[in-house]
């Protein structure tokens, strides 16, 4: 998927990537994330087939309902108040900025490596890498360490995709993705759960 | 049947069984421990690839299975491997008897110990990391049991490790680049730093080790050793494969003298920080990085006996850290989870037995003489002096930094105040007189006989303990012809 089409979903996975770093409210956090499968889908669709890349798109789908589910069922959302959500938003954007613009002197390069790459695909994947460690980075909350392993995750796959397009790994990079988000949830809710001897 | 059938989804679904039916522990137990034995039993005795005629029925357990287009294989030659995983994994669920651990622990263990085997058998190898991945996320409940907040040590570690999934995932593609143009410096280049920071990650090397120290801290000791002793063999197994399939990795100077370097500083940093350690977790978790270090150290030797020295290594050395987490696991019921070593202490006087047995875990891992690892640490060591004095400098400073942590522990037991010390901790030892209750109960008794076996038998007669050693190091055909 090259070109403007390309291009257009590159800034895309940018704008939906940064709301997730900056996000404060859940809400826009899950829906940011959401679209964000959604454009990874659509780059993934220049490797895999339509039915194949459907998986990442649903199983990634799934992992942000569960995620999101699972902050509507917690009564208070501590993991999400302004003491785990460490800097500002301007500190937080600049430092997407950064991420920008390392990734547009080293995404041609990434391409070069093999030309199963295309640029729009190395562009996002490795936006979304570093967003992902940046979340990773910056947050001490399980849900947002959570939603910048998945980040990270995806970025991975739009590049795994395009070297591999085995079922069996599609289906493995899957069940990870879906655990990923169950160990949030169970990681969330672990504190208010009757101990079990 | 295939091998697949037998070793991996048989125990799996055990422990799914185990996991959704919540039976009464002793039941639980013995259904774990009886499919322990029998899974023992098949590895050791029964061959693969060969008809068995039993009267009219016939059996025959194959090689490989194909799931998904894919193959995972167990043949002859992972036998001995299998045997050693279901062992250990034996001894593990017979150290809950003791330990007592979250109820969780024997279901959840039995599933991670299946997908650590099937780790082993996929082919291509590279899916390994996912795998091991997926064990990953199995393992973390066993850390944030419910009813408690989880610790950032948790998370640490599940960053960590999800991280590397990735890594590893990319290198393995890259390295079928290198191997169809082996001129392609960078693309070695790539393949070889991205692959470094994913076994890095996996293994937890300096320095992104952070995650087993804080792990350990708060960690119920027998989780955090089942994991902690199983995830970095299997882990350097699977690195195993990568010397094993690619040529030029296997070929180049350079690999070996990165492992060297990795091992010798976990070696030396883990043994320095174990000495100036006052918690028993993060001592533990220390002498679990200097057995990281010490396996990688015995790989980077390179050659044929590298690969034995390291299964030299493996066996004692997961014997040493299973004692030592049955014994801080013992430990960590009586003192409800405080583990410094002056909250610690008053236990040591009414647990004599299981206080020398942590220590010789302590002494076997840093190589001592006569002890278990001492044979192939003395092969280690000997190498490291010939090809490179500053990492046998190194390991011996890491060792004798471990040794100073066994022997600070013996001076807080001969030097405290028995009597006085115990009132922290149960009623039942704050007498005046100090009574030795680790040797009241018959399976403590058998405890104590499997860890002096050890100990003694890996010492003294090493020929005969590690007589298994060239057949597992078979495994490995490239690497030891």
């Amino acid at each position: 998927m090259e070109g403007a089409l390309g291009l257009v979903i590159v800034i895309l996975t940018a704008i939906t990537a940064i709301a997730v770093l900056v996000g404060r409210d859940w809400r826009s956090v899950i829906a940011a994330l959401g679209l964000q499968y959604l454009w990874a889908f659509l780059l993934t669709t220049s490797s895999w087939p339509l039915e194949l890349a459907a998986v990442k798109l649903v199983s990634g789908w799934m992992a942000a309902a569960i995620l999101g589910f699972t902050i509507l069922s917690v009564p208070q959302q501590p993991s999400l108040g302004s003491q785990t959500w460490q800097g500002s938003g301007a500190f937080r954007s600049i430092s997407a900025g950064l991420i920008i613009l390392v990734v547009l002197g080293a995404a041609p390069r990434l391409a070069g490596w093999n030309p199963a790459i295309g640029e729009s695909q190395a562009a996002a994947s490795l936006l979304l890498l570093g967003i992902g460690l940046l979340q990773i980075g910056f947050s001490s909350s399980y849900f947002r360490t959570v939603i910048g392993i998945l980040t990270f995750f995806s970025g991975f796959e739009i590049l795994y995709a395009a070297v591999e397009a085995s079922i069996l790994v599609v289906g493995l990079l899957a069940v990870v993705n879906l655990g990923i988000a169950l160990i949030g949830t169970y990681l969330i809710l672990a504190p208010g759960m009757e101990p079990r001897s | 049947m295939s091998s697949t059938h037998l070793w991996i989804i048989l125990p799996a679904a055990v422990g799914i069984l185990l996991l959704v039916f919540r039976m009464s522990p002793r039941a639980t137990f013995l259904i774990a421990i009886g499919a322990s034995v029998f899974l023992v039993w098949a590895a050791w005795q029964l061959p693969i690839d060969v008809v068995l005629t039993l009267g009219p029925v016939s059996l025959e357990i194959a090689p490989s299975l194909v799931l998904f287009g894919r193959n995972f294989t167990l043949d002859s030659f992972d036998k001995p491997l299998l045997t050693f995983i279901y062992v250990m994994q034996t001894l593990w669920l017979f150290g809950t008897v003791i330990v007592r651990p979250n109820r969780l622990f024997i279901p959840l263990s039995f599933i991670m110990v299946s997908l650590f085997v099937a780790a082993l058998a996929v082919d291509p190898f590279l899916y390994a990391a996912l795998i091991i991945g997926m064990v990953i996320l199995i393992s973390v409940p066993l850390f944030a049991p419910p009813g408690k907040v989880p610790t950032a040590g948790v998370m640490r570690f599940l960053t960590f490790q999800a991280l590397a999934v990735p890594f590893v995932l990319f290198t393995g593609w890259l390295l079928t680049g290198v191997e169809a143009s082996p001129g392609n410096v960078n693309l070695a280049l790539r393949s070889g730093v991205l692959l470094a920071l994913g076994f890095t990650f996996i293994l937890g090397l300096f320095p992104l080790h952070s995650w087993i120290p804080m792990l350990a801290e708060d960690a119920h000791p027998y989780v955090f050793g089942f994991l902690i002793s199983f995830l970095p063999s299997i882990a350097t197994l699977f690195g195993l494969s990568f010397l094993d399939r690619y040529v030029w990795l296997r070929d180049n100077a350079f690999v070996y003298e990165l492992l060297l370097v990795a091992g010798s500083l976990a070696v030396l940093l883990a043994g320095l920080w174990a000495a100036g350690q006052r918690h028993l977790g993060r001592i533990f978790a220390y002498g679990a990085m200097v057995v990281i270090g010490t396996n990688l150290q015995a790989i980077g030797l390179a050659g044929g006996e590298s690969v034995q020295a390291f299964f030299a290594l493996l066996l004692p050395n997961t014997l040493a850290m299973w004692i030592w987490a049955v014994v801080l696991g013992t430990f960590w019921s009586l003192t409800k989870g405080q583990h410094d070593l002056d909250e610690v202490k008053s236990i040591f006087r009414s647990h004599p037995f299981f206080f020398s047995v942590m220590v010789l875990s302590i002494f076997a891992i840093a190589g001592l003489p006569l002890l278990s690892s001492f044979p192939a640490h003395l092969a280690v060591w000997s190498g490291l002096a010939q090809f490179s004095s500053w990492a046998a400098i190194a390991s011996l400073t890491g060792s004798l930094g471990l040794l100073a942590t066994g022997a600070r522990l013996l001076f807080v037991f001969f030097t405290q105040r028995g009597a006085q010390a115990t009132k922290n901790f149960g009623d039942e030892v704050a007498t005046s007189k100090i009574e030795i209750l680790d040797i009241k109960n018959p399976i403590n008794w058998a405890f104590l006989g499997i860890a002096v076996v050890s100990f003694v038998g890996f010492g003294l007669l090493s020929r005969f303990f590690l007589g298994a050693v060239p057949a597992l190091a078979a495994m490995y055909p490239q690497l030891f012809p």
